[in-house]
């Protein structure tokens, strides 16, 4: 019962202003060519996903699926080359200050530089092919999960390090068995970020610098006037960042089961 | 219980300097083997520094302490410690916490658990075993604390006022079970308190220390039977010992509040 009423108070607002953009819409208050009503964008949508195309050369029929595809990939690829590099870097980091005190100065200054002002170096470096988004959207991930990974393994309670030390744990033990159980949290909220940041790039990066994906039909849509394909693909972006948090929020619960668990 | 070959414990001339604030100073400290030894003193006098250099937490500025002969250089399972906050890894089931010594010493996991199951049963925790630290209570977390302790064998327990935080009714609860666990096993124990009547109840030797810095004043044999249990906390020789040692702590208590306040008076000075 609750559910249900904290459903409705949560989707009231949303469907109000669908009903109101809607209404404008047909009351001919705004020009469809840059504010199309919802039903356009869904009908827009459903032609995108499930067309057939026919002889002609619009993109926009049937191409949705690859399209949104292209895009997963690249997250996905970029994101883990994220956590590859940034767990183990941001463990070490906060597990040694020799370490720290070689690596975090540059990652400290590297990190005030958006990701959008790597794009000229991207593509000069990799040129117009996949590794250039790649390398963006592993480097906007990067950061968000080698600091949180650092500041996790920074922040071991001492009696429980003493703990593990008294109890005979070598040093590889000590980081493998409790600094980085300890961490796990932190790295989380990392990735979560993370992926957030992924998402925001692999747009960036399609716009520019490759010539498929959600990131590029939005731009190439927006060109050729079809504001009903770029809400639609604007839509998609929000869904598919939401589903990726949600597959890292269930990952995250059964790690980190133990946080959660009933006390 | 005493007049063994090698002192389960000798601490010769230990100095520790924390900067300028000298915490202990010349202390001198022999516990027999099987000795159950008690730390009493005020807050601050640097029980738990004494308690950690043992460990082979903190270095001695000077001087050295040695654990059956063999000087404390680092931590190591030969030396237990059953921390106040019990310290437990909270992302570790209860047998998990229990297990991690012999685990990490590379003994099979079913072995340790085993005797991880035989030690939660002697200390009340049987079918606890699949708890988090945090779905228990404080008392069950210094149980725990115990089993984890025990599956050590060590040659020294070190306890850090293992009950200071729980309530009077788990805290005697407690001392009865410490008392039963080891009076059946009989190992070395270095029990840091500030509890007179724990101190007492439990000790075969109760050590007061001095206001800083920390120094060694005295020296009581507890000489009360064991196996001993509550009823002794009425008993006419209890009380007597209570009233020396009480007398004992209150002075150093004063003197530590004279500290206090001559460093204030310095400050505003």
């Amino acid at each position: 019962m609750t559910i249900i009423s904290r459903a409705l108070h949560a989707l009231a607002l949303p469907v109000l202003l669908l009903a109101v953009w809607e209404a404008a819409g047909r009351a001919g208050l705004v020009p469809p060519g840059i504010l199309p009503a919802p039903s356009q964008v869904f009908a827009a949508w459903n032609r995108w996903a499930f067309g057939t195309p026919a002889f002609g050369l619009n993109p926009y029929i049937g191409t949705w699926g690859e399209t949104v595809l292209f895009s997963m990939d690249r997250v996905f690829r970029g994101f883990a080359c994220a956590v590859l590099v940034g767990v183990p870097l941001g463990v070490l980091i906060g597990w040694s200050r020799f370490v720290a005190r070689s690596i975090d100065p540059l990652i400290q200054g590297l990190r005030p530089i958006p990701i959008t002002a790597w794009l000229p170096f991207a593509i000069a470096v990799f040129g117009i092919r996949d590794a250039g988004a790649i390398f963006l959207i592993g480097l906007g991930a990067f950061f968000p999960i080698v600091v949180n990974s650092a500041a996790g393994a920074r922040d071991c309670p001492k009696n429980l390090v003493r703990a593990a030390l008294m109890m005979g744990a070598t040093q590889r033990q000590l980081l493998l068995r409790v600094v980085v159980p300890n961490a796990a949290p932190n790295i989380f909220v990392g990735m979560r970020l993370g992926m957030g940041i992924a998402w925001t790039a692999v747009i960036v990066a399609e716009i520019v610098a490759v010539k498929s994906g959600l990131g590029y039909v939005l731009w190439d849509a927006y060109y050729v006037g079809r504001m009903d394909v770029v809400i639609a693909d604007m839509i998609s972006i929000g869904v598919f960042g939401f589903l990726s948090d949600q597959v890292l929020v269930a990952i995250g619960h059964r790690v980190l089961a133990w946080k959660f668990a009933p006390r | 219980m005493s007049g063994a070959a090698t002192p389960g414990v000798v601490v010769s001339g230990v100095r520790k300097q924390f900067g300028s604030v000298t915490a202990l100073d010349g202390i001198d400290l022999t516990i027999a083997e099987g000795e159950f030894a008690c730390l009493l003193g005020p807050s601050g006098c640097g029980k738990s520094t004494l308690l950690n250099i043992l460990a082979g937490f903190e270095a001695t500025t000077a001087g050295e302490a040695r654990v059956r002969g063999e000087a404390v250089e680092r931590p190591g399972p030969d030396r237990a410690v059953v921390f106040q906050e019990a310290a437990l890894f909270p992302w570790a089931s209860v047998i998990d916490n229990v297990t991690f010594g012999p685990r990490m010493a590379g003994r099979p996991r079913r072995e340790a658990e085993d005797e991880a199951r035989r030690l939660l049963d002697l200390v009340g925790l049987a079918g606890f075993e699949k708890h988090l630290p945090d779905q228990l209570s404080g008392g069950m977390k210094q149980r725990v604390g115990i089993a984890r302790a025990l599956i050590l064998k060590p040659k020294l327990f070190l306890m850090d006022e293992p009950f200071g935080a729980l309530d009077a009714q788990t805290r005697m609860q407690m001392q009865e079970l410490l008392l039963g666990v080891w009076e059946a096993s009989r190992g070395t124990v270095l029990f840091i308190t500030h509890d007179i009547d724990e101190a007492i109840f439990l000790a075969d030797t109760v050590h007061v220390m001095t206001a800083r810095p920390g120094r060694l004043r005295s020296r009581t044999v507890i000489d009360l039977p064991r196996p001993r249990d509550l009823d002794v906390l009425t008993a006419p020789a209890f009380a007597a010992y209570k009233h020396d040692l009480l007398a004992q702590i209150r002075e150093e208590a004063g003197r530590a509040q004279s500290q206090i306040a001559a460093a204030e008076k310095a400050h505003v000075g």
